[in-house]
């Protein structure tokens, strides 16, 4: 069953002689339990694709539809509940919350939501034994390590119970042991959790957790990649064929 | 709690330095109105008691509106009113003791011992009460007893107008005396003698038969009396409860001034509080905080901050309170004769203004940076900051505030007293609103001069000064209201200073001046009579001699004080200051009928001008006096006065004592042997001091050096913001700067370099905030001398020179100091974490 299906997504930015395309008729369908992995250069739109499939821009075309909703066509509140609701967030720099705890920040969108403290607090501390913090639920995030603090973040993202968790290089400010870990953490959250995960990545080997690589070039998808049993390989030569090696 | 509240609690106790600063602009504020307002409910209680001691305990009280002594018949008119069951008559006037004595100032109350104890309850402690006939004998409280150290049969020496006479303490009265000034009961006719009011009273006091309708006897006593009396008790428009009322309104207007400084303060503090969690807001926005919710983040935080701030600034200006009055009390013993213990006392008004300001400006400050943190997309904030932008012009404000300010000018030459105040301020909100505008050209010529010293340096400051026009504007909008405050007190400091000793020396520069026991004339002092004033002049040197003496008038239904020269010795001693179209020879013009001078309060608050007839209420009833000049001398400048002659006076007023005496030397006399003649003379008069010129004026320049700090209190007070705006931009500006500063140090920039950059970028902020500070302080202070001058003390305007230099020199250091902690910041920043600085 697809969780997002886009298309024909176009975002042009700026007019006249300084007019940019970011993205140009990007089609895309992501399925639930699926892990698909974004690569591309820089400049090439995959971080316009993920803040346009997660409502945080508007596209200039084309349509993102989450539950047969175009949420393009939807108002800054309904974008705002289904971010909160239906979709987790993993950014490159964490981004928690300095003055609160581990429990706090992981139970953030629960609380944003008027979910009763009580609750909201017991899911956020279930979520981060799952990621493996059972023992740093009332550190502040400058008691933790980066690889720690990215998993707070991946708590946070999945406490809601999403169907789609989209991660802008979440291990791209990581060493290689963390991002690793991440990187396990994100497909452990798809295949056992049900979740849908999309990922911005220029690492290829993070990108070979992934069930598929979408590759894109000047705002466009040049290739979709289904990964086999060897997929670090696989991704190797999908990037040949891309020309990103 | 809901995620905002719990958020902005957070980050509040997160940040305790910055929570601190900022904290410290709203206490500043609120200890200010807050503190200051604390000592006038007990100084106008005070005050009042003083005023009203008489009116206590009777049921109906009869008194000249003009304060004045009148014919003892008037008791036996009160005594035959209907529903009267009897009248007494009585004498009262204060008397400066000895500064000797435990008390500085005593109420001498001539009474009629038979009528007066069935009016009021004389409890005795011991001893006897006086009976009629008794002379010598006097009746005091048994507080004062103790403090003078007397009991029944003891010797009490009271300065009367023929010198120190001794008294015996007949009896003890166990009721408490008033505050300021003890009860000492005499008889009536020894306290005529004393005081020089033979056959004169100044206030009937009646007790009203069982049954008797108050307000039916008080309108029959008003029918029976005229105009001429006042019924039902002393008039409590004083001058003294209209000073308070004018200070309570003064500090008001300061503390109102140092909450708009904090309110600018804040207003960048939110603004680097938005930059700061920038990628939290973009974060909280991403996963599905509304608009709402991220305004109501600072909301909570404006008024946690308001709160606590409030709260603090209310202790600390209990604080300030307990300190104002332990200065102030000794001033009060010192000058007025008021011996009283002051307490702190808040009026309803004070609390509310205090919290209502403290909070209300502090969540004001806090809106338009929380409407931009709510605004702001969830891309735009969790986008890297790559630069600060350039802040919107906002064109419009600008051209309004230039508009404001060519306004301001033109009331402020307008000559009318309410355009000038509203063109000085409308002056600091022109330059409020042409800042923005004015911050890039100003900073980029300032610039020059720091480029001689660091050429690298002096462009990266200026440029970082001038990115953020907003910001910069802010900063020097804050150092601008709390200088301009600085420039326009020490203007008017200045002024008061320069134009007191122009007045002293005119009014007060002969060579002796016997003056009250205390500087202020009002309140009725006991004086002296001729042969005291003949004894000085018949002392062996003595030039010529000229006495004051001191009566009540009211104008209309306002009080004035009635000051009674010679015409002829006045101007051979001492001079007035003259407004224009009154010359020196007017004086004599006191001699042709009734005539007056009047001086700067009364011709402001009247309307008077020369040639103008006017109605004094005398004790005497209605007497119309021409004016015939606008003039004021030192000790009356501060209160409404007339002057007419002392022939007028004791006509009009009953008055025949001499309350200052003013006298030179004959040329040649040596003055040492002629001031050792007058100490004897006068050390039998304990309610004068002698002082030769050189000592009074030493002595009233220790009294203004001891008034006025209060002023300089009030400048540091608003000084010290200039140095919380600065410390906090420069702390922003360090913060937002982070990568940049990063980048610079791995490009070759030393640690120093860097440190001298933000150095000079608080130089740049503090010379313009300093330039605008200047600019508006002179429009302030105009217009404040301007507005004394038109309703209360005639004085010279000077320019505030030392005003510009402690601005300068404020600002200058204060931004050297508030520069030190953001450039050691900067300058030990780690090159690689800079530059992966989010």
């Amino acid at each position: 069953m697809p969780i997002v299906e886009v298309r024909g997504l176009t975002k042009i930015y700026g007019s006249g002689d300084t007019i940019v395309t970011a993205l140009d008729h990007v089609d895309l369908t992501v399925e639930q339990g699926e892990f698909v992995a974004v690569m591309g250069p820089s400049g090439c739109g995959k971080s316009t694709l993920l803040n346009l499939v997660g409502g945080l821009d508007k596209p200039t075309s084309g349509q993102v539809l989450i539950a047969d909703t175009d949420i393009a066509t939807m108002t800054d509140r309904s974008v705002t509940e289904l971010r909160r609701r239906r979709l987790g967030f993993v950014f490159q720099f964490f981004n928690l919350i300095p003055v609160l705890t581990t429990a706090e920040n992981a139970a953030l969108p629960l609380t944003l939501d008027g979910v009763k403290p009580a609750e909201a607090n017991d899911r956020a501390r279930d979520w981060l034994r799952k990621v493996g913090l059972g023992d740093k639920l009332e550190s502040r995030p400058d008691q933790l390590s980066g690889g720690q603090q990215q998993r707070v973040a991946v708590a946070r993202a999945l406490v809601t119970d999403p169907a789609l968790v989209l991660a802008d290089e979440p291990t791209g400010n990581l060493d290689s042991k963390s991002a690793d870990e991440i990187a396990n953490l994100l497909k452990q959250a798809a295949e056992e959790w049900g979740r849908a995960i999309v990922m911005v990545t220029h690492d290829v080997t993070i990108a070979s957790h992934a069930h598929r690589i979408v590759f894109m070039r000047d705002g466009a998808v040049v290739d979709d990649v289904a990964l086999g049993a060897d997929p670090a390989a696989d991704a190797r030569h999908a990037m040949e064929r891309a020309g990103l090696l | 709690m809901n995620v905002s509240a719990t958020l902005a609690w957070r980050y509040l106790i997160g940040r305790p330095g910055r929570t601190a600063l900022t904290t410290l602009a709203i206490t500043l504020g609120v200890a200010l109105i807050f503190g200051l307002n604390g000592m006038m409910p007990g100084l106008a209680d005070v005050f009042t008691k003083t005023l009203f001691s008489a009116a206590g305990q009777v049921d109906l009280t009869v008194s000249s509106p003009s304060a004045g002594n009148f014919e003892t018949s008037i008791a036996d008119k009160v005594a035959g009113l209907p529903g009267v069951s009897v009248a007494t008559p009585s004498l009262r006037r204060s008397a400066g003791m000895p500064n000797s004595s435990a008390v500085s100032v005593i109420t001498i109350v001539g009474i009629d011992p038979r009528s007066a104890q069935k009016v009021r309850s004389f409890n005795l402690a011991a001893g006897r009460m006086l009976s009629d006939g008794d002379a010598g004998q006097v009746v005091i409280g048994s507080d004062t007893a103790t403090t003078l150290g007397l009991h029944v049969g003891s010797s009490l020496k009271i300065p009367t107008v023929a010198g120190t006479e001794s008294f015996t303490v007949a009896g003890l009265l166990a009721n408490g005396s008033s505050p300021s000034a003890p009860e000492v009961y005499v008889t009536l006719p020894d306290a005529q003698r004393m005081i020089g009011a033979g056959g004169l009273i100044n206030t009937v006091e009646a007790r009203l038969a069982s049954g008797a309708d108050r307000s039916v006897v008080e309108a029959a006593a008003r029918r029976r009396l005229g105009s001429d009396y006042t019924v039902g008790g002393l008039s409590n428009e004083s001058t003294l409860l209209a000073s308070v009322q004018t200070a309570n309104y003064m500090f008001t207007f300061f503390g109102v001034f140092a909450l708009i400084m904090g309110g600018f303060i804040i207003l960048n503090t939110f603004r680097t509080l938005v930059a700061e969690r920038r990628h939290d807001i973009g974060m909280l926005r991403a996963i599905g905080a509304d608009r709402g919710t991220i305004l109501g983040i600072f909301l909570t935080q404006s008024v946690i901050q308001g709160v606590l701030g409030t709260v603090v600034g209310i202790a600390a200006g209990y604080l300030l309170t307990l300190v104002a009055l332990s200065w102030y009390q000794p001033m009060l013993k010192n000058i007025m004769h008021i011996n009283a213990t002051i307490s702190p006392s808040y009026s309803a008004g004070t609390w509310v203004a205090a919290i209502a300001l403290g909070v209300g400006v502090t969540v004001l400050s806090a809106v338009i940076p929380a409407r931009q943190a709510a605004r702001m997309t969830p891309l735009e904030a969790l986008r890297p900051q790559a630069a600060e932008v350039e802040e919107r012009q906002r064109s419009r404000w600008v051209i309004v505030g230039w508009v404001t300010l060519t306004a301001s000018i033109l009331m402020l030459f307008s000559k009318q007293i309410s355009l000038v105040m509203l063109g000085a301020a409308a002056t600091l909100m022109g330059l409020v609103l042409v800042a923005p505008a004015l911050i890039q050209p100003l900073s980029y010529a300032l610039s020059f001069v720091l480029r001689p010293f660091a050429p690298a340096t002096a462009d990266l400051s200026s440029s970082n000064v001038t990115r953020q026009p907003g910001r910069a504007a802010a900063t020097a909008s804050a150092i601008l209201v709390s200088l301009a405050v600085v420039v326009a007190v020490l203007g008017v400091v200045t002024s008061l200073y320069a134009g007191f000793f122009d007045y002293i020396n005119k009014s007060l520069g002969s060579d002796f001046v016997f003056i009250p026991n205390g500087l202020i004339l009002g309140g009725a002092n006991v004086g002296a009579d001729e042969s005291f004033v003949q004894r000085i002049a018949d002392t062996p040197g003595m030039g010529a001699v000229a006495t004051l003496r001191l009566g009540q008038a009211e104008i209309g239904k306002s009080q004035v004080q009635v000051v009674g020269i010679d015409p002829v010795d006045y101007p051979k001693v001492a001079s007035f200051t003259y407004s224009k179209g009154t010359k020196t020879s007017d004086i004599a013009k006191l001699g042709q009928g009734r005539t007056m001078l009047v001086n700067g309060i009364t011709s402001g608050q009247q309307g008077l001008a020369v040639g103008k007839k006017v109605a004094l209420q005398t004790p005497n009833g209605l007497k119309d006096y021409t004016v015939v000049g606008v003039a004021t001398d030192y000790l009356n400048a501060k209160l409404s006065t007339v002057y007419i002659s002392q022939e007028n006076l004791q006509k009009d007023f009953n008055v025949t004592s001499n309350v200052l005496v003013l006298a030179n030397a004959k040329p040649g006399a040596p003055k040492p042997a002629v001031k050792a003649a007058l100490g004897r003379l006068v050390a039998n008069y304990p309610q004068f001091v002698l002082y030769d010129s050189a000592t009074f004026k030493a002595t009233q320049t220790a009294l203004f050096s001891q008034t006025f700090v209060v002023f300089d209190f009030l400048i540091g007070m608003f000084a010290l913001p200039t140095l919380l705006a600065l410390l906090n931009t420069l702390a922003i500006s360090v913060l937002a700067r982070t990568r940049e500063i990063g980048m610079l140090r791995a490009v070759g920039t030393t640690r120093g370099q860097v440190r001298g950059m933000v150095v000079a970028e608080a130089l740049l902020l503090a010379a313009v905030g300093v330039a605008f500070g200047i600019a508006g302080g002179i429009a302030l202070g105009y217009a404040l001398v301007y507005a004394l001058n038109s309703s209360m003390y005639v004085m010279p305007y000077y320019f505030p020179w030392g005003g510009i230099v402690v601005a300068v020199v404020a600002g200058f250091s204060f931004a050297l100091l508030a520069s030190i902690l953001p450039a050691r910041t900067a300058a030990k920043l780690d090159i690689v974490t800079a530059l992966h600085y989010e």
